[in-house]
């Protein structure tokens, strides 16, 4: 993205720069391969039944890394719109950035699911697929939790050594699946206890606003929340994401949370979050038993001001 | 070599905004439909309940009162008011077949699917003993529609006999199934629930059967435990959904998320809304005894119907 800049105020004077004039945030060491790092496997899937979401299709990856021994039971991570996190060129490269840390043991040996938000196959000629992501993604409620906990999760992970333990679970998404997996987490903390969420939409698309009201008025939950959101994210009908995303962190604030947001300047893009996933997975898993101790950058917790 | 100068900077451009915006989803906000300074028009009163809003391919707007009306009414694209079919009492909803004839819900006593021939002044029954809301016919002759007591949406494929669709049951389906309409490929279903909260859509198997039934519109009501009142249904050319309800005219983007709410044009409920006018490109709504119309950027379904043919 850098050299863009440069070329595009030599060819537009400027014109477009001040709205453009955002942070870069390169990708660190953590996720580009790295010699002598041992690589895991990516295999691709299809998922072609439901009973949360009947009728609908969806591909999968599996990630399982080098170190896995069927042996010993691995931690699990689930990664909602899957397709752009297991992208080897995409935002946040997980593959590679997994196969570093627990190369240099700052995260247990994990297995990795992306899966990507479902579609209704059209059947009548001339039709057109109906994208199910904002109902699956977007709505409140334990449905998607379980679809992935009693049907997907359980079916696609069967041949592997997985911990039985919340702690030993993470789920992860961006933008719809940011909010989809702080709701998954939400309505199974006794499955899912690490949650990270890029540019979450916690604003009102199918009610999703509401949070930070029913964060502060329940009891705590067993949840660790990684949220990272930027200053020049969206502002429309829905809502207002950064705002949003200061009142997610407010509530898990007053209401005593182990979490952590990242505000930046970037837009409505992973850019931001996948800089920052090393760090996100570092400071999610720092007291997990075999994880390396005193690898986290504990650092400053930038809130962001309220414009 | 003039590219290079000419087209580079588009190139660049146009990958910097893809890179910078990969998620912008395609929000669909009333700005997209509504046009400042033009409000709803009165454009028919002196009825006493209208209902059953529908259009042709020309644009010309349909309806009847199905409290006291015994014509179909016609407003041409000149405004002019005509009846165009007499002998029609208690028309609740209509909409026009491939065949140019106009099939219409009669309900009360009639309990009966019928079609009108406007050309040869001629109706003939399309199916009796049932209890219609509202209907729509797709491109290739299925009709469907709402039988609301029922909980039920009827089905009648071309030349054959009703058969239900699907029947809701207390726990899970609309509990009053009331407008109906099409997306614009024809590939799904949906219908409105006056008695609950959700509009619901179905797939369109090659057949005609439904399938797949799903919450998957969700509509805002006027307290927590009040009932959306969704009643009339049309979409647009670009698969938006308009429902209009207890706290006004809902619109949905395609995939489900609500849009915003327009407002009802007099505090009368409307029930019944189609795109009609030059280009399709007013909405309509039934608000009592009064016709309404208002001018927008969108078209309605009907506009791409018409260009295919």
């Amino acid at each position: 993205m850098k050299p863009l800049i440069p070329l595009l105020a030599l060819f537009l004077g400027g014109l477009f720069l001040p709205e453009l004039a955002t942070a870069d945030y390169p990708l660190t060491a953590d996720s580009k391969p790295q010699s002598g790092v041992p690589k895991g496997i990516v295999s691709q899937h299809r998922w072609e039944e439901s009973q949360s979401y009947p009728g609908t299709v969806r591909d999968y990856w599996i990630y399982v890394p080098a170190q896995y021994d069927a042996s010993k039971p691995a931690c699990l991570m689930v990664f909602q719109d899957g397709r752009g996190y297991v992208n080897e060129k995409g935002h946040s490269r997980v593959p590679t950035v997994f196969d570093n840390l627990i190369h240099k043991k700052e995260m247990p040996v994990t297995i990795g699911v992306f899966i990507n938000p479902g579609t209704i196959p059209a059947v009548r000629p001339g039709g057109k697929s109906r994208s199910n992501r904002s109902f699956e993604y977007d709505s409140l409620g334990s449905r998607y939790a379980t679809f992935l906990i009693d049907e997907f999760l359980p079916a696609v992970t069967k041949d592997l050594n997985l911990v039985d333990d919340p702690q030993a679970r993470g789920i992860v998404g961006i933008s719809s699946s940011g909010i989809c997996a702080f709701t998954a987490a939400w309505e199974r903390p006794d499955y899912f206890s690490k949650v990270i969420s890029y540019i979450g939409s916690f604003t009102n698309i199918r009610g999703g606003h509401v949070y930070p009201a029913l964060i502060r008025k329940t009891e705590s939950k067993p949840i660790r929340v990684f949220l990272q959101d930027g200053e020049n994210d969206l502002d429309n009908l829905h809502g207002h994401w950064p705002l949003a995303n200061r009142q997610m962190a407010a509530a898990l604030k007053f209401a005593k949370y182990d979490y952590r947001f990242e505000m930046g300047d970037g837009g409505h893009s992973g850019q931001h979050g996948g800089a920052l996933l090393p760090e996100m997975l570092r400071w999610l898993w720092r007291d997990y038993p075999g994880v390396n101790q005193g690898t986290v950058n504990q650092g400053t917790v930038n809130q962001g001001t309220v414009k | 070599m003039s590219c290079v100068r000419h087209c580079l900077p588009m190139l660049l451009i146009s990958s910097f905004f893809a890179m910078s915006q990969p998620l912008a989803a395609q929000d669909m906000p009333l700005t997209q439909v509504l046009i400042d300074g033009e409000d709803w028009q009165s454009v028919s009163k002196g009825h006493r309940f209208t209902d059953g809003l529908t259009t042709d391919a020309e644009g010309n707007l349909y309806f009847a009162d199905v409290a006291a009306g015994t014509t179909i009414n016609r407003i041409g694209l000149d405004g002019k008011l005509t009846a165009v079919a007499d002998d029609a009492p208690r028309i609740s909803g209509m909409h026009f077949g491939p065949d140019g004839r106009i099939y219409a819900c009669q309900g009360g006593s009639f309990g009966r699917i019928v079609a009108f021939d406007l050309k040869a002044g001629k109706m003939d029954v399309i199916a009796e003993n049932v209890k219609p809301n509202d209907l729509v016919v797709t491109a290739d002759g299925h009709i469907y529609f709402t039988e609301t007591a029922k909980m039920q949406v009827s089905h009648i494929p071309p030349g054959g006999n009703v058969q239900a669709a699907d029947v809701a049951s207390k726990t899970d389906g609309p509990q009053r199934p009331n407008g109906i309409a099409l997306t614009p490929d024809q590939g799904t279903l949906a219908v409105s629930d006056y008695g609950g909260r959700h509009t619901w859509v179905w797939r369109v198997a090659k057949d005609g059967s439904l399938d797949l039934r799903q919450s998957y519109i969700t509509l805002r009501t006027p307290s927590p435990d009040f009932p959306s009142k969704g009643d009339g249904m049309t979409t647009d050319a670009v698969g938006r959904y308009y429902v209009t309800s207890a706290v006004g005219l809902q619109m949905f983007d395609p995939t489900g998320r609500m849009g915003g709410v327009i407002a009802a044009p007099t505090n009368k409920p409307i029930v019944s809304v189609t795109f009609a006018g030059p280009g399709h490109q007013y909405l309509y709504v039934a608000a009592g005894d009064e016709i309404f119309r208002r001018k927008t950027k969108a078209s309605g379904v009907e506009a791409i119907r018409s260009e295919r043919k």
